[in-house]
């Protein structure tokens, strides 16, 4: 079962959600405390064009803007994660930020990085009081190639 | 509930036993995909946790391996043509509940084993009921912190779907949950 490269793989699911900044503290705690795990950050970034919803005139000229605002945000999200990492000393990791829907991007960057284990936070919408997985959780649930480790931000109060 | 330890069964005397930093949970059924993920957590998390010798408080941790025992039915067995002679139910009930207990205890003592060979510390534990509900309990109460189960990847289809009860465990467990896929899939790169 031991893979002929030994090294071990992790992709971490980040966007810019507490679940997922708690997801990431979670695993950095938990399965980086030795460098066993090779550590890879991916940041599904939503495209111009999808966050637009209409078309039509004056699509075009918003687009640059919103993809300036989305280019800062992303910036935003990798450095919260980069200085996750860093306080809890882990120090290789390389950072991947990819436009498109999450779900894909996350099940192919487990291919490409040959990763042995996907983490992804969980949103469980909490107004809806059955425990529901969020959608990119689920999708990689079912999807991702590799075992996967949906960790959720516990609720404060029950 | 019935729990049964491992025991403080050492190896031998300089034998040391390694020791996870956390509470891990492993599901384990009659599937060959539970005893996968059994192999996988004791292949892949004691190397990044484990500890050696002592436990202190810091590295207390233990590995749980769960089965829950599907309720069995109390329904009247009719044997014998035309359902003429009833056997009491107390019999039946009491000779399948038996088989389930050994059955059981087999699959539970071969897990123990695989982590005994792995030196790794573990203790079991028998729940009956859904085996949907008594997971997602049992890594409540016990507040585990990481609940792993393995999947069949049901049906032929070529999209993977995860088996009924690591599906549902994923969205109801409020643990973190770690599901292996069943290793034809994993091959398939």
């Amino acid at each position: 079962m031991a893979t002929s490269t030994s090294e071990r793989v992790m992709v971490v699911g980040i966007d810019d959600s507490e679940h997922s900044s708690y997801a990431l503290k979670w695993t950095l705690d938990h399965f980086f405390t030795v460098p066993i795990f090779k550590l890879v950050l991916v940041y599904a970034r939503p495209s111009a064009t999808s966050a637009v919803g209409f078309a039509g005139p004056g699509a075009a000229d918003v687009l640059p803007i919103v993809d300036s605002d989305l280019k800062k945000a992303a910036a935003r999200v990798v450095e919260a994660a980069k200085q996750l990492c860093i306080d809890k000393s882990v120090h290789d990791v390389t950072v991947e930020v990819v436009e498109g829907d999450p779900r894909n991007v996350l099940c192919d960057a487990t291919e490409k990085y040959r990763a042995t284990t996907l983490v992804v936070g969980s949103r469980g919408y909490g107004a809806i009081k059955r425990a529901v997985l969020g959608s990119v959780s689920d999708y990689c649930a079912h999807h991702a190639r590799c075992t996967v480790m949906i960790v959720k931000k516990p609720k404060t109060k029950h | 509930m019935m729990m049964m330890e491992e025991g403080g069964d050492k190896v031998g005397t300089g034998a040391e036993e390694r020791r996870m930093r956390m509470k891990v949970m492993v599901a384990i059924d009659e599937s060959d995909g539970s005893f996968y993920a059994l192999k996988w957590a004791l292949d892949n998390l004691i190397t990044t946790m484990a500890t050696v010798g002592e436990a202190t408080p810091d590295n207390e941790g233990m590995l749980f391996l769960l089965h829950v025992q599907p309720k069995f039915q109390h329904f009247v067995y009719p044997i014998g043509t035309a359902g003429a002679a009833f056997y009491p139910a107390s019999v039946v009930e009491d000779s399948v509940k038996k088989a389930q207990e050994e059955t059981s205890a087999a699959l539970l003592s071969r897990a123990l084993q695989i982590c005994h060979d792995s030196r790794v510390k573990a203790e079991s534990i028998i729940l009956n009921g859904d085996p949907r509900e008594k997971i997602c309990e049992a890594a409540e109460q016990m507040q585990v912190n990481l609940l792993v189960m393995g999947s069949r990847g049901l049906g032929t289809l070529k999209r993977t779907f995860l088996g009924s009860v690591s599906d549902h465990c994923a969205h109801h467990a409020k643990t973190p949950i770690l599901i292996v896929k069943p290793p034809e899939y994993l091959k398939k790169h």
